[in-house]
């Protein structure tokens, strides 16, 4: 990157109080890692303890859904030779298989984590594979979440809850509803066609 | 008797169900990687346990932290519970929250929704 565009980046994250950022591939040691620095300077920057545990908690809930629908970027610089061993896929349930320029290498995303007049947020993104008919679906649900009350939500919750979760998604999306229950304010998406058949997915929520 | 104990990891409670005392806790946070992989243990040394004339099970939860793949194993686990009640087995289910955290006290009311044979009640944390 080039210091003129490095000076841009750093003075807009240096905006609002930068509290974590993490940026490259992810998987569940990446989670553990991040997540214990994360409540580290949590301590250091969260008003109180129940802003410290939401925000850890979204911050779990969303690195958990971008190792489960993420995929890698663009194919563009050298290929990504993991220097890790592939996330372990027992059941072979994380990836849709869709696509299988994508199998065996772990998702791209980039989660930031900052404060603003003692509201922090949360902020992930990670490009996905793009179909129309999930995509629409993923941004119909972020919609339809902003739009409930508390109370809404906790009903929603207890449904999903008897539900078995179904098979297109992967795990429990639950764990939107449990987002949306955490953030203080509405939760917010964008869907950005990028090439190469992918979407880059962004999803932010304030607590 | 075989029961389980399990240390508490970063990302996993502690698990240490006593089949001689007829006593299970759970204690910690709980995030795992593999959820059902985890939890499949305990679901199993459960059975063993509840099939084989067990009179009683005095459950205690203190998780300060599950996220949402956990709420589904907590879910299957109290079901579990509650159908041994059903048949007979005295169930008794302590599910500590720290009071502040109004959302864990609702996800914990929540899961413990439709169980009707075993005994569950939401405690303060700090009452122990």
């Amino acid at each position: 990157m080039e210091l003129d565009r490095f000076f841009n980046v750093s003075q807009s994250l240096l905006r609002d109080k930068f509290v974590l950022g993490y940026s490259g591939h992810v998987s569940e040691d990446i989670l553990q890692e991040v997540g214990n620095k994360l409540r580290e300077r949590l301590e250091n920057h969260a008003c109180n303890s129940a802003q410290s545990r939401n925000v850890f908690s979204i911050f779990v809930e969303l690195m958990q859904n971008i190792i489960r629908y993420g995929v890698d970027g663009p194919k563009i610089g050298p290929k990504f030779e993991p220097d890790f061993d592939p996330i372990p896929d027992p059941k072979g349930d994380r990836r849709d298989g869709k696509n299988p320029l994508f199998e065996d290498v772990p998702p791209f995303g980039i989660i930031m984590v900052s404060e603003s007049d003692g509201m922090m947020s949360v902020i992930a993104g990670n490009y996905i594979a793009t179909d129309e008919g999930e995509t629409h679906m993923l941004a119909d649900k972020v919609a339809m979440l902003q739009s409930k009350t508390p109370q809404d939500l906790r009903e929603m919750y207890r449904a999903q809850l008897r539900n078995t979760p179904d098979k297109k998604s992967k795990g429990a999306s639950l764990g939107l509803i449990e987002i949306a229950r955490k953030s203080t304010l509405p939760i917010a998406c964008e869907m950005t066609p990028m090439p190469d058949g992918l979407t880059f997915f962004t999803i932010k929520a304030t607590v | 008797m075989t029961g389980l104990k399990l240390e508490a990891t970063k990302r996993t409670p502690a698990i240490d169900l006593d089949t001689t005392r007829g006593r299970l806790v759970l204690m910690g946070e709980s995030y795992p990687e593999d959820v059902a992989g985890f939890y499949a243990p305990l679901t199993s040394a459960l059975n063993t346990y509840l099939e084989n004339g067990a009179n009683a099970l005095a459950t205690e939860i203190k998780l300060t932290y599950f996220n949402s793949s956990s709420a589904r194993a907590l879910r299957d686990l109290l079901e579990q519970l509650d159908s041994a009640a059903a048949r007979g087995t005295a169930i008794s289910v302590d599910w500590f929250c720290d009071p502040d955290d109004d959302i864990t006290q609702e996800f914990a009311k929540d899961i413990a929704a439709n169980i009707s044979h075993a005994n569950v009640s939401i405690q303060d944390l700090d009452a122990t």
